[in-house]
Formats: C-alpha cells, structure tokens, sequence
C-alpha cells in the first residue's frame, strides 16, 4: 500500500515538474518580445543592428530615451493623447452612469428594445463607421483637432459602459434607496447620493475600459490628425517604427515608457474587466 | 501657455456637452410635465421651433424658412407623441436615459444611415470637393454595390479572394486561440507554485497595448535584424539537417505577410481566451473529478466527459467574441503592411475596406463595400444566435 502511494506521489511530482517546464517555455516565449524591446530601448546608438539577443545588451544606456524625449515630440504626443483620452473617457462614463441606472431599476415600454440595440451595436464593424465619422467631422471643420477626435471616441465604449455598469447597480440592494426615498429624497436624489458613491468600483473599471481603448486607438487618429503637433503617440510610434532604419532605438524607448503604465493598470483590473465581459456575453 | 490653450480648449467642450445635455434634459422634461396643459401645444410650436433654428440653423445650411418648417413639423409629431402615446409616464427613466441614446443615435446610428447613404452616391476624390461645398452628391444607385464584386477593392486582390483570406484567416486565429488557451488553462489549473506569476506573465501579450505590440512584433519579423530569423538562423547553425527539409531565415514581411499577420494575432489572442477558458475550469467542482476517479476514468475521458462539457457555457460566449473580433481586426493587418509600398496580399475584407476609403480615397466604393461586409456579419449573427438557442433548447 505504501509503495504505491508513492509511486503515485511520484508521479504527481513528475506531472508537476512538467508543467513547470511547459509553463517556463511558454511564459518565456509570450514575454520575450517585450524583453526585446526593453533590450533594444538599452542600446547604444552604434549597436542599434546586432544580431545580439541578450537582454542587457554590452554598453546599455539610456541615451535613446534621452534622445526621444529631446528630439523627438513624444512627451507633446502623451499629452495629446492623455487630454483626449480623459475627456472621452469622462463624457462616456457620465452618460452610461445614468443610463445603466436606469436599465438596472426601472420598467418601461422599449427597455427590451433598448438593451438589444445596444448589444446589437456591438456586432457593426468598428472599422466600417470609421469612414462616416471622418466625413462628419470634416464637415463639422475639425479635422486635426482634438475635438474631432473626441467626438469619434466619446461613445465608441458607451454601450459595453452601460453594461458593466447595470450588472453593477444589479447587485445593489434597492432596500437602500427605498429607504432614501422615504427620508424624502427624489428618484434622482438617490441615485446621486447612494447609488453613485457606492458604485466607485464599478465606475473606475468603466473609466477604466473606456480609457484604454481610447488610449490605444490608432485608426481613427490616422484619418483624423495630420500634423504631427496633434498627433496621439500610437501616430507618433508608427511614424518611428516606420523610419526602422534610423529610429529603432527611439521607437524601443518609446514603447517602454507608454507600455510600463499600460500594464500595470491592466494587471490591476483584468480580473474586474473580465468577469464584465464574460458576464455580459452569458446574460445576453 | 500651449498647454494651456489645449486644457481650455478641451474644458470648453466639456461645458458644452454638459449644457447641451442640460438644454435636451430641460427639453424633454417640459414635454413630460406640461404635456395636458392646454397651452401645451402653441408653447411648445412657438418656442422650440425657433430655438432649433437659431442653435443648428449655422450647422445645416442657413437659417432659412424651410428648416423652420421642418422643426415645427418634427416638434409637432413629437409633442404629439408626448400629449397622446407617454402621458407624462416614466419621466425619471427616460430622461436618464436620453443623453446616452442621443449619443449613440448622433454618433452612431446616423453614421451608419449616413453609410448606406453614400454607398448609394459616388463621393471620391474628384467629387468630395463639391460634398463639401454643396452638401449634394451624385446618386448612382447600386453601381457602387457591383463595383465590389467586379473590380477591385484595392488593386490586384478581388473580392472573393479576400472573403476567402477572411475565412481563414478567422478560422486559423479562433482555432489557436482556442487551443493556445485551453491547453495553457489546463496546465495552469493544477495545484502548481508560483501560478499567479506565469498567470500575470502568460496575459501580458493582452496586456501590452495593441499598437506597441503589433509595431515591435513586426520590426522582429524584419529578415535581418530580427529575433525571429536570428533564432532561426541559429537553429539551423545547431541543427544543420533542418536546413535541408528548408527551415532557413525567411523574408518574413515581405513573402509571407499573411503568416506573419497570422502569428502575431495569434500570439496576441491566445491569452483572452487562456483567462476565460481558466475562469470556468475553476468553477467546476472537483467532485465531478472525484467520482470520475472512483470509476477509473482516465485522464483524457475525464477531459472529454466532465472539463470540455462544463467549460462550454463559458467558452461559447467568448469564442463568438473571439471570433468577431478576429474578424474585424483591422489594426494588425494594417500596423504590419499598411505603411506605403505595403503588401496587400495579407489584407482581409475589413483592412481593404479601411484601405479602399483612406489609402485609395474611393469613399463610396468603400461605403458599398461595408454595407456588404456588415450584411454579411449579421446575417452570420443571427444564425448562430439562432442555432445557439435551437442548442440551450434541446437540452
């Protein structure tokens, strides 16, 4: 009996030891080309081409990073983005707010009609209202504008906003605002004295969302911004990466220093961004 | 000061969606509270018509006695709606529900009419001059609709061709994906040390923003200076029989966009679904397991009768996700081959259709082209949703 127990335990521990290796492989491979980027951004100018893959590189610097934030207009270019990232993002989760609110607690005709455009919404290729945008703000004379560009972004994540924000309000109690009510408040008062301040969670992860998507966005802003004064800096890394010959090091520096933040606030919400996708895919 | 200028530039537009928000709030709240007075209707005609013009007549061509009209044609029919249909009901909903759907109705079901508008005009580069300056267009029907089918969309590639790439393309992606995933959620599911290190480490492909990731994997794909053919140069170095079955460096951008498209989506995806697939594989019970080994159930039965079954309510909702998603990927497609002298023999039907509006400026072609694309999408929607219920059904 004995023996076989550990035959089995040994087994377990072989099993084990396996998937280790499988996950370091793996692991390894998904986070190499980051490393690599990290490497490059380290160069010195004169080793920008080697056929070096270590991930310290021989005589590692800074000067690249120092040379992008000299040269080139790359801190103007995260400005550009943040001012349009934050305000699309503030328009977007101000409107859901309310709306989710009112899908969450209320009956009425065309609710049901409702939520299935804003599912159905979902389905229209992003790529295909691009064109009728960029002609609208052409129109509207705010082509190369910061305005233009927050116009096409303010309700591209309206609707998933609204969803997660409805599964939110969901699970708070309605005996809270009953309460309120009978102490006399408004409908409306509720909402903005309990529901709001007890739905910060829920309300960062949609500021969140919403931020991200505008933060990495590269198509619109292409058709949008001419000039590279109003670039965002997904433009502004394409044009480097795009002079490969010369700038690789720059454009390693670059997406370092935009990639460090990105992640981290990922890792920080996945977990809350996920269950919200998931979740509003099953229910629907 | 520049900064300045820009804080208050984007400040002032801020305040002007907020009071465009308040005035739409005031509007449809007298509506609701003042709809059975008598005065109700003579107000409302005298009032909002006017205002309409002064605030939008600038915007739609002249404050002109026309456009009068057509407001107090539109604000009769709506207080109509309001005095004979709502009844002053459901005011609270409805009013916090406003400024969200006229968001989405001004910036998204208006762009979309305004689509099948132009697919049914011809606005290219010759014409939109005269777009802008008169507002009118040509109308030419459905040329523009035949047009897809019979020339191409970009230079060389046809329609169908690149229908046929999309196929593929979405089907080897998913299919990855899929695989990718459940295999790393299997091996993550264990009782392992160190699981939420290669957790956080296995999303970072997710987790990096799509743009860098996509840049940095194409300068590795370069045939010289990239890590990709530098492994592969190195492998042949150790392994000098692989050079003879023609594993060698590779012109990887320039000979095989599509594979190289291909991998870096692949990569980019497998950790969405890896997340997803693991979610459910801790929610099932380990009970189901126990028993399974108290009937000697080995691992791949255990596999196929208890992980795969539990797992799929999670997993559908996401492959559908996954599978859209893939289908629309414009942005690797184009960061890979978009720059100019780019290839189009890995575009696939949404990247030549971004391409055909902004690279060869035929707007119209481009409209057409979408609307077929779109028609396309949701008729392959609604027959899976359909198929998806007909399936919970049966159970």
């Amino acid at each position: 009996m004995k023996k076989e127990m550990s035959a089995a335990a040994r087994k377990k521990r072989l099993q084990h030891l396996l998937i280790h290796a499988g996950l370091i492989l793996v692991s390894a491979a998904f986070v190499y080309p980051l490393l690599r980027i990290f490497s490059v951004s380290l160069r010195p100018g004169d080793k920008l081409f080697s056929m070096d893959l270590s991930i310290i590189p021989a005589g590692a610097t800074l000067i690249s990073y120092s040379k992008l934030l000299k040269d080139t207009m790359f801190l103007h270019w995260l400005w550009n983005s943040l001012l349009i990232t934050l305000a699309t993002s503030f328009i977007g989760v101000s409107l859901a707010s309310t709306a989710a609110y009112s899908f969450s607690r209320f009956r009425f005709p065309g609710k049901k009609a409702g939520m299935i455009l804003l599912l159905s919404s979902q389905m229209i290729p992003a790529g295909m209202l691009i064109l009728p945008l960029f002609l609208m703000i052409m129109k509207l004379k705010l082509m190369n504008t910061y305005l233009g560009m927050i116009i096409a972004y303010s309700v591209s994540s309206l609707p998933f906003s609204i969803w997660i924000l409805k599964g939110y309000y969901d699970t708070i109690p309605r005996s809270l605002e009953e309460a309120a009510l009978v102490d006399g408040t408004s409908q409306v008062g509720a909402f903005w004295r309990i529901i709001l301040p007890l739905s910060t969670p829920a309300l960062s992860i949609a500021f969140l969302f919403n931020f991200t998507t505008a933060w990495n966005e590269y198509l619109v802003a292409r058709v949008v911004l001419f000039s590279a004064k109003q670039y965002t800096w997904t433009l502004g890394l394409f044009e480097l990466q795009g002079q490969f010959i010369t700038q690789w090091g720059m454009f390693a520096a670059g997406s370092m220093l935009v990639t460090i933040p990105v992640l981290c606030v990922f890792l920080y919400s996945s977990k809350w961004l996920i269950s919200g996708l998931t979740l509003g895919s099953v229910k629907g | 000061m520049e900064t300045l200028k820009s804080i208050v530039e984007v400040t002032w537009f801020i305040i002007l969606v907020a009071v465009g928000v308040a005035a739409l709030v005031g509007y449809l709240y007298s509506h609701f509270k003042f709809y059975a007075r008598s005065w109700f209707f003579p107000a409302v005609l005298a009032v909002f018509p006017a205002l309409a013009l002064a605030v939008f007549g600038g915007l739609l061509g002249g404050y002109t006695f026309q456009l009068w009209l057509y407001f107090l044609l539109a604000e009769a029919a709506i207080a109509a709606f309001f005095r004979f249909l709502v009844k002053g009901r459901h005011t609270v909903p409805y009013l916090m529900l406003a400024p969200a759907f006229v968001g989405l109705a001004l910036l998204l079901v208006y762009p979309f009419v305004f689509e099948v508008y132009l697919s049914f005009h011809d606005l290219k580069l010759t014409t939109i001059m005269m777009w802008k300056n008169t507002g009118t267009l040509p109308f030419v029907g459905i040329t523009q609709y035949i047009k897809v089918f019979t020339t191409s969309p970009l230079s060389e590639v046809t329609f169908w061709a690149l229908l046929l790439r999309t196929l593929v393309w979405t089907f080897t992606n998913v299919f990855f994906h899929v695989v990718g995933g459940f295999i790393l959620a299997l091996m993550l599911n264990n009782h392992i040390k160190f699981k939420g290190i290669y957790r956080t480490l296995l999303v970072i492909p997710w987790a990096m923003p799509q743009v860098v990731a996509v840049l940095a994997m194409r300068g590795e794909f370069h045939a010289q200076y990239g890590f990709v053919n530098i492994f592969l140069v190195k492998l042949v170095h150790h392994l000098p029989f692989l050079a003879s079955l023609g594993v060698g460096p590779v012109q990887w951008v320039s000979d095989y966009p599509l594979i190289t498209c291909t991998l870096i989506n692949i990569w980019l995806g497998i950790p969405f679904m890896m997340v997803v697939i693991l979610g459910g594989l801790q929610s099932i019970s380990s009970s189901y397991y126990d028993a399974a080994d108290i009937d000697g159930a080995s691992y791949f039965q255990k596999l196929r009768y208890i992980t795969l079954p539990l797992v799929r309510p999670v997993m559908m909702p996401a492959v559908t996700l996954g599978t859209v998603w893939t289908f629309n990927n414009i942005n690797v497609i184009y960061l890979v081959t978009g720059q100019s002298g780019g290839t189009e023999q890995a575009d696939i039907l949404v990247s030549a259709l971004y391409k055909a509006a902004f690279t060869y400026n035929r707007y119209s072609y481009s409209a057409a082209f979408a609307i077929i694309v779109f028609a396309m999408l949701f008729f392959f929607s609604v027959f899976y949703l359909k198929s998806f219920d007909a399936a919970k059904d049966e159970r």
